[in-house]
């Protein structure tokens, strides 16, 4: 009963005075909004440099075998390859899943030799996996149905230039099996990749899983790197992916693969909540004041009520109640005006590319490139950070505003005001 | 056509002193192409040998000259020992089927080399890895023919093609042969783009054991100005005797 | 007529002690706000860019030219003690280093391994500046003390205390062969010292791989990384280096650069973004007091006043307030800017990465921050947050001001 007292009068006093309970919610949510652009600004930051690591090569996620996070070492195969593969192509979710294997060997044309680590990959999913070999600055991309069979390689430009080579020229590559023998075979140059870093350039090395099987007769692959939609469903799928698994292979996200990546996570969110404390803060501030300076103002009122009988708990539960519905009012309001801002950049994208001089469209990162495009997420979560954001901020700004007023002396209010 | 018997050639691979395999061909003077071949295939070929060997690496900044010891047993089996310059005298290569050790007198150390480091090729000399490693043969992977003579008169010249599917680095060799085709004089190694790459000259021709074979290999690479290595042979013991523990660890770490 | 206007807009607020007190309260706040996430801004921009450009990378390198790309041992910059000398006098120089890149094979038993010997002077380094900042002394005792990656040594067994065989290629092309002794691990974010480098004394690698007084690569140190340009431009004119080549660290690290801009344009934004959530709450604030006065500016709109003077009289106050506010604010916010400038804020704050080993870029991460203002920081927040407070009583005012006095009483 005397709760839905406590609300009926929280409400209509809402109504009664309904220009300040409308600037209040106006101000509460003009802050909440800002924080809510804010976080997903941010979050946006962070997402393109996850995303654009994960098609540099590192994967959202990556099943490989059990010890090689520690060891990297390139002998180490997957257990059952191609059930393996089979069935992580099979999860929900997984946009794309690449394999590799790797072998040091050494290509030489003529006189000239370049040692190299060859990456053996899957043509079909390869290109769409990694951003670096998406687009070739000549040839064509590795293809499963080349008369070519295994032997073919794609080359870094630096690579191609240290050989003196063209497209259509037959390399001889050598490498070591595991047997200590030495293997070679000859592979034709069907493309060059330039992204324009020397580093990553020099990097590129990548012909078909097959022949790798052929210069080390190990057969399978080391690692599968598997693309998600974004970032945002690691924590979805991976659980899924150890089930389909099923064996002693592991299934890594990128944050555990990549230490740089872990990094980059830790500073940007430390950063992420200093941010929003200093908003939440300065929100609160604002609110704070906005419901002390309307409790002073209503002093007589609320000397009134007491003078009635209202007790001082009830006449803190009226104004905590007011504060929730200011608090779900102004959620309403931040919603309203920031959602549409954050709703459009979720579909268009954000380009940063304007703000950021450089001849190059992409930029290039440690080892990975970036797009300066950046998608923010628009669901559930914003809005559940919206209410929770304004409600949380206008009921703990209520608080000491309601206790005040409820320690007010109804006699003395109740006197002139000076 | 240089035939590297194969265990020596490894083994001064890795060296990382850019060794450069002493490979000499010489033939026997039948007109038939496929002696010719087989002869310039064999031409080092003995179940021993010990060879003492004088190379010189040329490249623009500087001239590094060695003598060393070689000593080979069938194709798996080789120790070299380097005799000068005076600062790595003693340094050696053991080399045993598979594995390659280098010992290194200065530090009395002994180390295993890693496949993985075996794939470096040569370092400074104009070796191909493709020489030293690959086992490829006249016979076997070229068609051979003969053009005709020579056009600077020295005698005839011989064109090797790689047959289909042979995995190598010359796509062409041309060999010019003395008139009686048994000692070659020069070399051109065309890569798989037929763009002659390197050439190579083979000079001072001499008796050696039984066998009359040129002791000085010159190796020109043709798109490196200034880079040069000459090979020399100051003696070759064919069918020498040279026991298996040769090829051992304490061999190694002696320092004869 | 100023005069009485601020003296009674000052009466005003001293007459209502607890409104004026809360609303400069909000103020303060708001300005200290603005002040600490700035400075943590500027400190963290400082500290990126004080890792990219870190010991290894420097603010400037001096290499023979075309060694970057054919590493070729025998590329070497000669004359290197009398070249070090000359660079460390130049005025605007705080440190200067050279290296020494030797690729080599290194064991400790019989088994050998690829490795990267990387020669550095072991005492220089230790100092401001240095590769080896930080490190124990006794880490670098001994005859040919070494000290080797974390990871590379994980990954092939060997340890401190181990004897360790190194063979290279000379720079005349002959064999390099020394022994060095462990005498600690490494843990540096750089892959190619954490998984397969070796940091030996310069002299030592300088004579095993004759390399006398050579090395390959200088590195060069100034006041401010963001005058690279200047520092390379003054080392053009120290003779000998002429015929070198010089490149800033943008030159050497272009994506680097370009990230760290990337990353100032988001700090720039985002210190917007709490610019206008500090702008809110002030705004916020001054709307609801200026809106809660609506009575006892009506009364004295019946006693007479005119709603010009009404006008004024508000908006002096919400100035005094916004001045007062804003001045509070940045006592406070410096205050705390100045604590933590020395102390270092620790941006982390446990987030699941352990001080050491974290890897940025492939250059190490210091946890901590160390926050520090411009005068553009306090100026902006001074112009910035006394105009919010004036524009936000604005309208309220004036919508007061144009009631008529009974309505306005009515509140």
């Amino acid at each position: 009963m005397i709760r839905s007292v406590t609300t009926r009068y929280a409400l209509r006093s809402l109504r009664r005075n309904l220009k300040r309970t409308l600037l209040s919610a106006i101000g509460v949510a003009f802050g909440v909004g800002i924080g809510l652009i804010a976080i997903s600004f941010v979050s946006g930051q962070m997402s393109m440099l996850y995303d654009a690591a994960a098609r540099g090569g590192v994967g959202h996620l990556k099943v490989a075998p059990a010890g090689w996070n520690e060891s990297r070492r390139t002998e180490l195969r997957l257990d059952d390859f191609e059930a393996q593969l089979a069935a992580v192509r099979a999860v929900e979710g997984v946009r794309l899943a690449a394999p590799h294997a790797g072998a040091r060997a050494l290509l030489a044309l003529g006189t000239r030799s370049v040692q190299v680590t060859l990456s053996g990959v899957d043509p079909t999913v390869e290109q769409a996996a990694l951003r670096y070999v998406r687009e070739l600055d000549e040839g064509d991309y590795l293809a499963n149905d080349s008369e070519l069979g295994p032997r073919q390689i794609v080359l870094g430009r630096s690579l191609v230039t240290r050989l003196d080579a063209e497209v259509g020229d037959e390399l001889v590559v050598t490498s070591v099996d595991d047997e200590g023998e030495i293997q070679s075979a000859l592979v034709v140059l069907v493309g060059v990749a330039d992204v324009h870093n020397r580093q990553i350039n020099d990097g590129i090395s990548q012909v078909p899983l097959a022949m790798i099987e052929q210069l080390t007769g190990r057969p399978g692959a080391t690692d599968i790197s598997i693309v998600l939609d974004s970032y945002h469903d690691i924590e979805r799928v991976q659980p899924r992916i150890v089930e389909a698994l099923r064996s002693d292979n592991e299934a890594l996200d990128m944050f555990e693969v990549s230490s740089e990546i872990r990094a980059g996570k830790a500073k940007s969110d430390g950063y992420t909540v200093a941010m929003l404390l200093v908003i939440l803060l300065v929100v609160l501030m604002g609110v704070m004041s906005a419901q002390l300076t309307s409790v002073l103002e209503r002093r007589k009122e609320f000397a009134v009520l007491a003078a009635l009988g209202m007790r001082s708990r009830n006449l803190i539960a009226v104004l905590l109640t007011e504060g929730l519905a200011l608090g779900v009012l102004s959620a309403a309001f931040a919603i309203a005006w920031a959602g549409p801002i954050v709703a459009s950049w979720a579909a268009h994208g954000v380009d940063m590319s304007g703000l950021v001089q450089g001849e190059d469209t992409g930029v290039a990162q440690g080892s990975v490139l970036m797009e300066l495009v950046f998608y923010p997420e628009f669901g559930l979560g914003f809005f559940v950070t919206a209410i929770s954001l304004a409600v949380g901020a206008t009921l703990v700004a209520s608080i000491y505003p309601a206790v005040f007023a409820s320690r007010t002396d109804p006699a003395s209010a109740l006197r002139v005001d000076r | 056509m240089i035939r590297l018997s194969r265990p020596i050639a490894l083994a001064l691979s890795v060296l990382a002193l850019l060794v450069v395999d002493p490979f000499v061909a010489s033939a026997q003077p039948p007109p038939s192409l496929s002696e010719i071949s087989e002869r310039l295939d064999d031409l080092y070929r003995s179940r021993a040998s010990i060879a003492r060997m004088e190379i010189e690496i040329v490249t623009p900044n500087r001239t590094r000259s060695m003598r060393i010891r070689a000593w080979s047993r069938g194709e798996n089996r080789s120790l070299i020992r380097i005799e000068a310059p005076a600062r790595e005298r003693g340094t050696a290569t053991l080399r045993r089927d598979r594995n390659l050790w280098n010992f290194l007198p200065r530090i009395s150390r002994t180390i295993r080399v890693p496949p993985s480091m075996m794939l470096s090729g040569w370092m400074g000399s104009d070796l191909t890895n493709d020489d030293l490693v690959r086992s490829s043969s006249l016979e076997d992977d070229f068609d051979g023919s003969v053009v005709g003579p020579d056009p600077e008169g020295r005698g005839w010249l011989i064109r090797y093609e790689a047959r289909p599917g042979t995995v190598g680095l010359w796509r062409r060799i041309e060999t010019v042969v003395n008139q009686a085709g048994t000692i070659p004089i020069e070399s051109r190694y065309y890569d798989r783009r037929m763009r002659l790459a390197r050439t190579m000259t083979y000079s001072e021709v001499r008796e050696m054991d039984g066998r009359r074979i040129p002791t000085v290999l010159t190796i020109q690479p043709n798109d490196r100005p200034g880079h040069r290595t000459v090979m020399r042979y100051v003696d070759l013991d064919f069918d020498a005797s040279v026991s298996e523990s040769t090829f051992s660890l304490s061999e190694l770490e002696q320092q004869r | 007529m100023f005069g009485t206007t601020l003296r009674t807009a000052w009466r005003n607020l001293g007459r209502n002690r607890r409104r004026t007190g809360l609303t400069l309260g909000a103020i303060a706040v708001a300005q200290t706000a603005v002040l600490v996430f700035s400075g943590m801004i500027n400190g963290f921009g400082d500290s990126t860019l004080e890792t990219v450009t870190g010991p290894i990378v420097g603010h400037a390198q001096i290499h023979a030219h075309d060694w970057r790309e054919e590493r070729a041992t025998e590329m070497a910059i000669d004359d290197v003690t009398a070249k070090l000398a000359a660079i460390r006098a130049l005025p605007g120089v705080d440190s200067a280093f050279a290296r020494v890149y030797a690729p080599a094979l290194v064991a400790s038993e019989m088994d050998g391994h690829g490795a990267m010997i990387l020669g550095v002077d072991l005492d220089a380094e230790t100092g401001p500046g240095g590769l080896l900042e930080g490190i124990a002394p006794e880490a670098l005792d001994g005859e040919h003390p070494a000290l080797i990656g974390a990871a590379f040594a994980r990954d092939t067994g060997m340890e401190v205390g181990d004897e360790l065989a190194v063979v290279g290629s000379a720079s005349d092309g002959s064999i390099a062969a020394d022994l060095v002794t462990i005498t600690g691990l490494i843990e540096t974010p750089l892959d190619m010292i954490n998984r397969g480098g070796l940091i030996v004394g310069i002299s030592v690698v300088q004579e095993a791989f004759l390399l006398e007084d050579s090395a390959h690569e200088i590195t060069v140190r100034g006041a401010d990384p963001g005058a690279a340009d200047a520092l390379v431009a003054s080392l053009s004119t120290i003779d000998g280096l002429d015929e070198l080549e010089i490149l800033t660290w943008q030159e050497v690290a272009p994506e680097m650069s370009q990230i760290l801009e990337v990353m100032g344009v988001y700090g720039y934004i985002v210190m917007i973004i709490v610019f206008m959530a500090a702008a809110a709450g002030v705004a916020n604030t001054m709307l609801m007091s200026t809106f809660e006065r609506r009575r006892e500016l009506g009364m004295l709109l019946a006693l007479g006043s005119g709603p010009g003077r009404l006008l004024r009289m508000v908006l002096t106050e919400a100035l005094l307030l916004g001045l007062l506010g804003v001045a509070v604010g940045t006592v406070v916010g410096g205050a705390l800017v100045l604590y933590w400038s020395e102390a270092g804020m620790d941006v982390l704050m446990g987030g699941g990465a352990s001080a050491e080993g974290l890897a940025m870029f492939g250059v190490g991460v210091d946890p901590y921050v160390y926050p520090f203002l411009t005068v553009g920081n306090v100026v902006a927040g001074f112009i910035g947050i006394a105009v919010v407070s004036v524009v936000a009583a604005f309208l309220p005012a004036l919508g007061t001001a144009r009631l008529e006095p009974v309505e306005a009483m009515r509140g």
